[in-house]
């Protein structure tokens, strides 16, 4: 067992040496395509969860002015909760709001000491999203209020971005992916060509067509692998440097929902650019590799 | 209608193969039984190399069955092939040995390719060179080699499996008449051993010197089969075109 498996390695490793200009536009290629994939699922992943993390299309937040007093909230509140539209009114108080900006910006800043700048907020849900708007301009009539955020907007604008980057990072890094796969397959297929004899030994002492062809197969796999990994490090790498220059730039990005886990793109890329160049190998193998 | 196994070595029954409208053989009847060593003559583009390749299974007949070591090659699976060929030792023609091994290296992949342990692979090899005489050249590259050691590396390779049936097409080409005998020889001497051999070939000379079966096929037909020590007089009495 481990002779076939040394066997098999050699003839692996043989397949990777003979042919190294094709070996390294293959991996190169790959590489690439597997970098804006990875970035493009990075980013989507991203803008998922800055969508899930916006109020959702039936959620309106409504600031009132800070010198509202708490009874005339609570007698607003009673007045929206009215509302045949509304399902459902929740009452943030200020100095509960105004707690939870001190504990998240409790290593950059010190806000104890500072008198509390907070109004008291309103988070209205309806029962459609589409009376949403209307509802909110009602509300906006009152002299009590200050503001009102429905998250259309911002809702629109992110599932804008998911959208570009769907098209672009997705569309790109597929064509580039398939230019990837097309060379691996090439490069087994010049493989297989330059080692006609080697084949040619194998088939008529009567090696299994399995046999045969998976050295080819592995050597796609390689290909594909080492195309995956060194993808993932530069996505990982460039995604972190990024994130902190984005952060040290506009720190209230810290308050933004995490990304993809590095660990998930640096295991995920290279499985996947192994399952591809093995996909392509076999695919090459299956056409050249004859008995 | 299901065909009968049969237990000759090699049996060919009504065989022909087509490309197009061009027979390559046509309704070809043979029988070699175990222990046999065959001639099989005729000129260049006779059909010899085709039925060869039928033997071993590169090639499908157009009609009729061909049988080897019992096995219905004309109707085993692809992957069914390389059973069969592991208890064939096959030389075709043009079949190099790989240049960037040795002579040693070269029996050994055969083997390595099949399973053999490392261990296994070692005492074949060792084997294997005693037989065809190669000892001294085992660390040598096949550049390295005249045209008759080459083939009896080759020819080595083919057996390293220990075969019952050795298959080799045109193994002289090329050779000059002393090394050719040689090589004829050799295999003479693997014959006697036990195995069975068919050689293809136009050499006349050493047909004539070995005094085998010789079965001769021209234009696609097989147009003779004389008998052990029955050529040369009698094939040129009944076929006096046929050139060897």
């Amino acid at each position: 067992m481990i002779d076939r498996f040394r066997f098999i390695v050699n003839e692996t490793w043989a397949s990777l040496r003979g042919n190294l200009a094709m070996q390294v536009a293959a991996i190169s290629t790959a590489c690439i395509a597997l970098i804006l994939l990875g970035s493009a699922a990075m980013a989507l992943y991203k803008l998922d969860a800055l969508a899930q993390s916006l109020p959702n299309a039936f959620e309106a937040s409504v600031f009132l002015h800070t010198t509202v007093s708490r009874a005339q909230t609570l007698k607003l509140k009673a007045e929206i909760e009215a509302m045949p539209e509304v399902a459902q009114v929740v009452l943030v108080p200020r100095e509960v709001a105004w707690e939870q900006e001190k504990q998240k910006y409790k290593d950059e800043v010190n806000l104890a000491d500072l008198p509390n700048p907070l109004p008291d907020k309103l988070i209205v849900r309806v029962h459609q999203a589409e009376t949403l708007p209307a509802v909110s301009a009602r509300i906006a009539q009152s002299s009590l209020v200050d503001e009102v955020i429905d998250s259309q907007a911002e809702l629109e604008m992110v599932l804008g971005a998911a959208r570009l980057v769907r098209w672009v990072g997705l569309g790109t890094g597929g064509l580039l992916l398939l230019s990837a796969l097309l060379l691996i397959y090439n490069a087994v297929r010049l493989t297989i060509h330059a080692r006609q004899h080697e084949v040619q030994v194998m088939a008529l002492v009567g090696a299994t067509l399995r046999s045969i062809r998976l050295p080819f197969v592995l050597e796609g796999m390689v290909q594909g692998l080492l195309g995956g990994i060194i993808a993932a490090l530069i996505t990982v790498l460039s995604a972190g440097l990024l994130s902190e220059y984005m952060v040290s730039q506009w720190p209230l990005l810290k308050d933004m929902p995490p990304g993809l886990p590095p660990g998930v793109v640096l295991v995920g890329v290279p499985i996947l650019g192994m399952v591809l160049g093995g996909l392509c190998a076999s695919w090459a193998t299956l056409r050249y590799v004859r008995i | 209608m299901r065909s009968e196994t049969t237990k000759a070595m090699v049996e060919l029954k009504g065989v022909s193969v087509a490309f197009g409208e061009q027979y390559a053989l046509r309704r070809v009847n043979l029988k070699v039984e175990a222990g046999e060593f065959v001639f099989l003559v005729g000129a260049t583009g006779a059909g010899k190399s085709t039925l060869f390749k039928l033997l071993y299974g590169a090639l499908r007949p157009t009609e009729g069955e061909v049988w080897v070591l019992g096995q219905p090659v004309h109707r085993l699976k692809p992957r069914e092939l390389p059973y069969l060929r592991r208890r064939m030792g096959i030389i075709p023609q043009n079949y190099p040995l790989l240049s960037h091994k040795t002579v040693w290296e070269n029996i050994a992949y055969g083997l390595r390719a099949i399973g053999y342990s490392e261990q296994a692979v070692r005492q074949r090899v060792a084997q294997m060179l005693a037989l065809v005489g190669l000892n001294e050249q085992a660390r040598q590259y096949p550049h390295q080699l005249s045209g008759g050691e080459a083939q009896r590396a080759a020819i080595a390779r083919a057996l390293a499996n220990n075969p019952p049936l050795l298959i080799a097409d045109e193994p002289t080409a090329n050779l000059d008449p002393d090394t050719s005998w040689e090589i004829i020889e050799l295999l003479l001497r693997i014959n006697l051993r036990g195995t069975t051999v068919i050689v293809s070939t136009h050499n006349r000379t050493i047909v004539d010197r070995a005094c085998q079966r010789v079965v001769a096929i021209d234009r696609g037909q097989i147009i003779s089969d004389v008998p052990r020590g029955g050529y040369p007089i009698e094939l040129e009495r009944l076929y006096p075109s046929v050139a060897l």
